[in-house]
């Protein structure tokens, strides 16, 4: 844990935190795009889930409602992993010493375990189910375990925002000055 | 508006809201899982009629499967809206993000119920698949940043003033 908070302190030290600590506008864009990212996320693998479990019907092929969707939830993902990452770093000091935080790490392993074991066990035999059958029991299990793990990744992203504070001042400019912000923006990326 | 919001938080029920500290968190909680429901059933409908899933299977069916989602997700989300106004008048109802946010919302709503009028009209008259013209594709793909753009603004709402400066219409600014 030592470890941890030192490296969060090196992490919040760095040049791309204090470019986002002093902006004002970076961390409420951030975190918005970090919400569309999630929902479409949630959304998405809801889809397949609902799937599994037998809902709207079975008629539809699982393989391909499983393929066409994937892509869309792995795009919003990475999104809302970087997001996530980019909000992580100028507050890393408070997150790694909030619980509601590491209970959120520890629902997304879950989630990808969740999803590893049904490739490698039901997926195997998806021919046998593909369409027009319900899916074996497990697979429904592990349907409805990943529609209440993604849930729960939900609850504890916002109870994070109700538990974590901030350990500085967000600066007070009040001007609109949208253009600049942006050039600002463009100017950490090349820094990055 | 700062008078009514003032007036509103003094309420019974605004005061309950308040008091009880795991409401808030876990109404917008809600509110976020419904806006995930929501947002992709509108997706999957807009990349139908782009032609980019479900090719497949026929419009009405894909209309069947997710418009009733989108209806009562709206439901929801205007319960929890409506309950986290109550809970936070001044912080809502003082924000610039939250009327432009209501001002989209009311656009996208009759987008959709128009759209969706026009095509229980062709279903009824039994015309067979609809074939989208380019300007039905573009308005599809409007629809959906419309959205984005309504997600974006309802977390905008607890950073008016960082967001909008001197236009915030919050007593902060």
């Amino acid at each position: 844990m030592d470890q941890l908070i030192g490296f969060a302190a090196t992490l919040q030290q760095s040049g791309l935190s204090e470019w986002m600590r002093g902006s004002l506008k970076a961390l409420p864009i951030i975190e918005s795009i970090h919400v569309m990212a999630i929902a479409t996320v949630y959304g998405t693998i809801l889809i397949v889930d609902l799937r599994l479990l037998g809902y709207p019907d079975t008629t539809r092929p699982f393989t391909r409602v499983f393929s066409e969707i994937l892509h869309w939830t792995w795009m919003a993902f990475a999104i809302a992993v970087v997001t996530g990452v980019l909000l992580f770093i100028p507050n890393a000091n408070t997150y790694v010493v909030n619980k509601a935080f590491w209970f959120k790490m520890a629902a997304l392993l879950c989630a990808g375990l969740n999803m590893g074991v049904f490739e490698f066990t039901t997926f195997k035999t998806v021919a046998k189910w593909d369409v027009n059958r319900p899916v074996p029991l497990a697979g429904r299990v592990m349907g409805a375990l990943s529609i209440l793990i993604w849930t729960s990744v939900i609850f504890l992203g916002r109870w994070i925002g109700f538990t974590k504070g901030y350990d500085f001042s967000v600066p007070k400019d009040l001007d609109f000055e949208f253009i600049q912000g942006c050039l600002q923006c463009l100017d950490a990326l090349r820094l990055g | 508006m700062l008078a009514f919001a003032e007036w509103l938080e003094t309420t019974q029920i605004s005061v309950t809201i308040k008091s009880i500290n795991w409401v808030v968190p876990l109404v917008q909680s809600i509110h976020i899982v419904t806006i995930g429901i929501v947002f992709v059933s509108l997706l999957m409908i807009a990349l139908r009629v782009l032609g980019l899933t479900r090719a497949d299977q026929t419009f009405d069916a894909v209309m069947a499967r997710f418009s009733p989602w989108i209806s009562k997700g709206l439901v929801v989300l205007l319960a929890t809206g409506l309950t986290l106004v109550l809970g936070e008048p001044i912080r809502e109802l003082m924000s610039l993000s939250f009327w432009l946010k209501m001002s989209l919302l009311a656009l996208g709503v009759t987008s959709a119920m128009v759209f969706s009028r026009t095509v229980a009209t062709r279903a009824i008259t039994g015309s067979g698949d609809p074939q989208f013209s380019m300007a039905m594709k573009s308005a599809a793909m409007m629809t959906v940043l419309l959205w984005l753009a309504i997600i974006f603004l309802g977390r905008a709402i607890a950073y008016d003033v960082e967001v909008w400066g001197s236009l915030s219409l919050s007593p902060r600014a």
